[in-house]
């Protein structure tokens, strides 16, 4: 075992070969100590745990160091350069909306119960649509040992109207204003847009920034906070930035944290370490391995993992395997001939093999999709009218496609292409970025549905910032692209993301919604009322009075879903991971995700 | 034919006068043979393959078994007739790349070989600046700014992309053959530039036309084969370039899944080995001086020829000393042939 505790003095170094020659030697190990491992369920009494690999395995855990660190992967891929949190790409934890180690925010969403639980906020208080009262928790301290103030909380949101470049500019679109009386915060809703969703939402991704700081660094950039650059980053979280160099970024634990009583004690990890890495395979080889612990990378099959014996779990014991929270989506360009027609549209719906793509592109870890723009399982599933869904929705039915061409009064031409009044359906573009291996895959069953039923249709995966302006200036034909998140602003941000005709974008300028240039006069009523809705029944109802409009004109169609973050674990080291049995916390690293490190326990000694 | 002056036995004597032993094929032109129809019949197989390509057979990367030799790759699809249809892409690819490639590598080459002056000067200027440019970054760029990837458009970029070599090549041959006498026999006869380029200089490199060809389809095929890894392939089409871009992009290596990768792999070794050895082993046929059959079967040749000269000498029934000069004038040729076949 002395391998383990030589590796880890070579971690701390800084040559990366050191690291991974280092990090090979520590693999082997855990491979054997993988092997002859604790299992879950098997050795009963109180050696029993909990939140172990799917196969109900669990390594003997590391010796020395390692066995108090651990490891994590995922979400940085170059070398950190940057750790302003408001820059165009910071570096992780600094990067917006991820793990609250460094940063907090002032709510916590979760993507299993869609609740907001309190982080620096002890609690909020929403006044039908009008206003939002939050109050701080008490004791809050940044790591410096400064208290934490109101004034820290107004002058992050502030940074929006001081420098309008920023991503919390937004937050004033629907916000008035943001006044402070002691520890309470009120936040006066934008009365004619009136949607609170959204402002929630923006309060449960803000990291909340130190005043002290950044103010000397808006003097010192002129106001242009995005240029800042720095290599620091104080927060108020439960670790601190302790080094980042080319192979890894380490966080040490605040011994000082504020959160002590409100989670319950100070995180089991005594630093958190995120090697970074070239390229997933890299990183997948030593998850498998057990050299990280944790980590939201794609990995195709992971269940090969764990019925090869290893240690690894997720949140769910059967396919999906994770829990849903995004909807890759169909985008159709409204505005080309054929695809104005909705009857065309509907067609397409019903052309594409779903389960295909769930299957095979998605490598199992999509439920079935359901012809809705809210997601079914999970945070949003309480918003769904499913019968509704499935009643007027579509599913994979070739044969029905052509049916609903036919009666549109489409012909099939000699080339076997629908045609009606000379205007063909195809041949279409497919975009989406090059490299997104699962949505280029997904494409490509989609391109063969299409050629099956008789729309001519084939891929083309140009690089990503090309793919991104010719969808934002609707220069595409057809397109897969993301849109909102489970998050507290969702369904409605979604069906605004969709449908939205507020402030349509001609054709040829920058549109930041609605891509496909779909045009209806009641969707924007619609909109309004879903976003202003006082209560949780009218809420529903206006949401699929809009689900309705959708099924019935298909401005764009889910092609799967994802998970919002892969949640990934490897119990070589910790154990009681959140799983579906085990749920004290959301599988998730971001928002709620944050609890888990607290409740995480070490399997060695 | 021989030389007027040549003594008589040497024609008789002469092994050559035997065409089918004097070609003399080598194992490795059977070699090379044996591996390009394996590949041609393995692309034309997927025409009575039962499954085709595009059939969801099975899930993703399901292992050999189950009535499916190589699995299936990460659209459930049966990997061998993927593996049929992309062979027969990539050959596609190929014979239409290497035909552009070597008609505009040829055409140009001929012309300023032949005219010289300073049309040379300006199309061999061409030539070297474009030799000058790495060709993948031209045929990457190309090919991104292609509004649609198919297999035709993919093919005639590779061939426009890798001439430049053929071409200076063939102006060497051609400007030598310019300078021979029957150039000129034909510029009397009143022959025009385009026909005598065809007709009188043409045939005189078609052999080392024929095998710049083929050197052009193997680099073609591994073009597309970069090409389409970088995910920049015929879009709807399978290729074994595009069958190892998914492979890499679903993590074949990384999850065992050999039989997603391993079969291209080897079709591509197979394809490219199989094209340089053709083209090295058409190299010997065209170029009796580098043919090197069996060292004794060389020997034995050299052995025929000193007996066919005994014996004819016998026959004659002369003195001694005229005997040997036959035997003496074979023997040097046999052996330099021997020489050159041990080192080459």
């Amino acid at each position: 075992m002395s391998h383990l505790d030589s590796s880890q003095r070579t971690l701390s170094g800084s040559t990366r070969r050191g690291f991974l020659a280092a990090s090979g030697a520590a693999g082997g190990v855990l491979a054997l100590a993988a092997c002859g491992g604790k299992s879950g369920g098997g050795s009963g009494g109180s050696d029993e745990l909990v939140g172990v690999g799917n196969n109900g395995m669990a390594g003997k855990g590391r010796s020395g160091d390692a066995a108090d660190q651990l490891f994590i992967a995922g979400f940085q891929w170059s070398p950190p350069t940057n750790f302003n949190t408001f820059a165009g790409a910071p570096a992780w934890p600094a990067s917006g909306n991820v793990a609250q180690y460094v940063y907090e925010t002032l709510l916590r969403y979760d993507i299993v119960s869609g609740d907001l639980k309190p982080g620096l906020a002890a609690k909020y208080e929403v006044d039908g649509t009008s206003s939002i009262t939050l109050t701080l928790q008490d004791g809050i301290t940044w790591h410096d040992g400064t208290e934490f103030t109101t004034d820290d909380v107004l002058y992050t949101f502030e940074l929006g109207k001081i420098d309008e470049s920023l991503g919390v500019a937004s937050f004033w679109v629907e916000v008035d204003e943001m006044t402070a009386d002691g520890s309470t915060i009120s936040i006066a809703v934008n009365k004619d847009r009136k949607n609170v969703g959204m402002v929630l939402a923006t309060l449960a991704q803000q990291f909340i920034v130190p005043k002290a700081v950044f103010e000397k660094a808006a003097k010192e950039t002129g106001n242009k906070l995005a240029s800042w650059e720095t290599k620091e980053c104080m927060g108020t979280g439960p670790y601190t930035l302790e080094k980042a160099d080319q192979t890894q970024i380490i966080l040490a634990r605040n011994e000082k944290y504020w959160g002590k009583d409100f989670y319950g004690g100070l995180p089991a990890p005594t630093k958190v370490i995120h090697p970074i890495f070239k390229s997933n395979e890299d990183g997948n080889l030593k998850f498998q391995n057990g050299e990280l612990d944790v980590m939201q990378q794609f990995i195709p099959q992971i269940s090969k993992m764990w019925d090869s014996g290893k240690p690894v779990g997720t949140y769910l014991q059967e396919e999906p395997y994770f829990v849903a929270g995004s909807m890759p989506m169909f985008l159709i360009n409204t505005t080309k001939d054929g695809l104005k027609d909705p009857e065309v549209r509907r067609a397409m719906a019903y052309a594409v093999d779903y389960a295909s793509i769930a299957e095979t592109a998605m490598s199992g870890y999509s439920p079935d999709v359901v012809a809705s723009l809210i997601l079914p399982e999970g945070a949003e599933s309480e918003w769904i009218d499913k019968d509704k869904a499935k009643a007027d929705g579509w599913s994979y039915d070739p044969k029905k496609a052509e049916q609903i061409l036919t009666d549109a009064g489409y012909a099939k031409g000699s080339d076997g292409i629908y045609a009606k009044d000379g205007v063909k359906l195809g041949p279409w573009k497919l975009i989406t970025p090059q490299g997104w291996t699962d949505w280029n895959a997904a494409l490509e069953i989609v391109a063969k549905s299409f050629t099956a039923v008789g729309i001519s249709a084939a891929t083309n995966f140009p690089q990503q910032a090309q793919v991104t302006t010719s969808i934002q200036n609707g220069d595409f034909d057809l397109a897969c692209w993301y849109v909102a998140g489970a998050n507290p602003a969702t369904p409605w941000q979604r069906f605004s993301d969709v449908m939205s005709n507020v402030e349509l974008a001609d054709l040829g300028k920058t549109a930041y919604r609605n891509y496909g240039r779909w045009e209806n006069d009641e969707v924007n009523d619609l909109l309004e009322a879903a976003a202003a809705a006082a209560d949780d029944d009218t809420k529903k109802k206006a949401l699929t009075a809009l689900d309705d409009l959708f099924r019935k004109e298909v401005p764009a169609f889910p092609l799967m879903y994802r998970p919002d973050e892969f949640f990934e674990f490897n119990a070589s080291n910790w154990s009681n991971w959140p799983t579906e049995k085990n749920d004290y916390a959301p599988p998730m690293f971001r928002g709620a995700g944050n609890e888990w490190i607290f409740k995480i326990q070490k399997i060695g000694g | 034919m021989s030389a007027p002056n040549a003594p008589l036995t040497d024609e008789k004597a002469a092994p050559r006068s035997n065409p089918f032993r004097s070609i003399n094929l080598s194992t490795r032109f059977w070699v090379a043979l044996v591996l390009v129809a394996f590949v041609v019949v393995l692309g034309m197989a997927g025409w009575v393959y039962p499954t085709g390509p595009g059939e969801k057979v099975g899930s993703l990367y399901d292992p050999p078994g189950n009535g499916l030799l190589f699995g299936t790759d990460n659209f459930g699809h049966d990997v061998v007739s993927v593996l049929m249809a992309g062979t027969r892409t990539s050959l596609i690819i190929g014979l239409v790349a290497g035909i552009v490639a070597t008609t505009i590598g040829v055409a140009i080459g001929l012309i300023s070989g032949f005219v010289g002056g300073w049309l040379e000067e300006l199309l061999m200027g061409v030539t070297n600046v474009v030799l000058a440019i790495p060709s993948i970054i031209v045929l990457i760029l190309i090919s991104i700014s292609l509004p649609q990837s198919t297999i035709w458009s993919l093919a005639i970029v590779i061939g426009i992309t890798s001439w430049p070599w053929t071409a200076r090549a063939v102006r060497a041959q051609a400007s030598s053959v310019a300078t021979r006498e029957h150039i000129d026999v034909a510029r009397l006869s009143g022959s025009r530039l385009p026909s005598i380029l065809l007709r009188d200089v043409l045939p005189y490199i078609l052999s080392y036309t024929v095998m710049a060809f083929v050197l052009q389809v193997s680099g073609a095929i591994l073009a597309e084969a970069a090409l389409s890894m970088l995910g920049l392939g015929p879009s709807g089409a399978n290729s074994l370039g595009t069958q190892l871009h998914w492979a890499l992009a679903f993590q074949a290596v990384a999850s065992g899944a050999w039989w997603a990768f391993l079969p291209p792999t080897i079709i591509l070794t197979l394809v490219s080995f199989g094209f340089l050895l053709l083209q090295a082993s058409l190299d010997e046929v065209f170029n009796p001086r580098l043919r090197r059959g069996k060292r004794r079967q060389m020997k034995q040749a050299a052995a025929r020829r000193a007996a066919d000269a005994r014996a004819l000498a016998a026959s004659r029934s002369e003195q001694d000393d005229d005997a040997q000069d036959p035997e003496g004038a074979a023997v040097p040729a046999a052996g330099r042939g021997i020489q050159e076949g041990g080192v080459a």
